[in-house]
């Protein structure tokens, strides 16, 4: 399978299961973040947690993917606004109940709203490259 | 059983254990880390032509790269699921928020518009989203993600915090 067809045969899967797990609904976010609800809580701890074990099984089997090849795993490394961006998400992700995920399972499921909150997040990421070509700093 | 598999939501660790699996699914196939904000750089490249250098770059030379997919495939995922589930083709409604709160559409949709900025700018200066850093990263142990994490989950609930004193009644409804 080509590998634009995979991913989007992986994409479909990730949107339907966030979509029947309730990673969708607004609310179900916004009380994960009040604590009056954790059930999205435990879907992110227990994904975490079988993450980590089956990135281990790959690690026993020697690190190698499919045909041999050998697994790099992408670490990602903070830059010297990391901690302040990831506190503006944070907010972000507590207002619009949703984070870059979620938001396109809003859209398949019909929500008009999740629209803007794409066209914000298009529109943040735009800024970021516009304000990295004035202060390359920030990366 | 339809009802169980198509209209109920799931079980938590149903969720947990479909979602996780994609970490080691998608380096065993294609050696390559989960991640979905990344790929907003490539429909900003997309919808923009922009020439911005940051898009210029060698992340986003494959302007339609996989990302792309991945982004197109999540949504028509959730829309089966939505057909499925017998819910709405479009709806205005975005449940406790437009439950509870009275606004006329357009504050609402900027209200939205303001949160994805946030998410949208945080996420890059960040180096990544809920699915990049909170689930890939804190999978593998990475310092900088488990750090990312936390900031995210402290900022989330002090911004929900304040939206349940101030916009959406002191009390659970």
């Amino acid at each position: 399978m080509s590998r634009k067809l995979f991913f989007l045969a992986f994409g479909f899967y990730f949107g339907f299961v966030l979509s029947r797990v309730g990673a969708s609904d607004y609310q179900v976010i916004f009380r994960m973040f009040t604590a009056e609800d954790l059930h999205l809580a435990w879907v992110i701890l227990s994904a975490i947690i079988v993450a980590n074990l089956g990135m281990r099984y790959l690690k026993v089997k020697g690190n190698l993917g499919r045909e041999g090849r050998p697994i790099e795993i992408k670490k990602k490394e903070l830059g010297r606004l990391s901690i302040i961006g990831a506190a503006i998400f944070g907010i972000g992700w507590g207002m619009a109940g949703a984070c870059p995920g979620t938001v396109l399972a809003q859209i398949g499921e019909g929500k008009i709203l999740a629209l803007f909150t794409l066209s914000g997040m298009l529109f943040g990421t735009y800024l970021y490259g516009y304000l990295l070509a004035r202060w390359p700093k920030i990366n | 059983m339809y009802q169980a598999l198509f209209v109920d939501t799931w079980p938590w660790w149903v969720g947990g254990i479909l979602i996780g699996l994609l970490v080691p699914a998608l380096y065993y196939f294609h050696n390559t880390a989960l991640g979905v904000s990344t790929g907003y750089g490539n429909l900003v490249k997309i919808i923009s032509r922009s020439k911005l250098p940051w898009l210029q770059g060698e992340k986003f030379a494959d302007t339609w790269g996989w990302r792309v997919f991945f982004i197109g495939g999540m949504v028509l995922g959730a829309f089966v699921a939505g057909l499925l589930m017998g819910g709405p083709i479009l709806t205005r409604e975005m449940t406790l928020f437009t439950e509870v709160l009275n606004w006329p559409f357009l504050a609402s949709a900027l209200y939205f518009f303001s949160g994805g900025l946030f998410l949208g700018l945080g996420a890059r200066l960040a180096g990544g989203c809920t699915s990049g850093h909170s689930i890939h990263g804190v999978a593998n142990l990475h310092k900088s993600s488990i750090i990312v994490t936390i900031v995210f989950l402290i900022f989330g609930a002090i911004a929900a915090a304040l939206l349940r004193v101030f916009l959406l009644g002191g009390a659970a409804p």
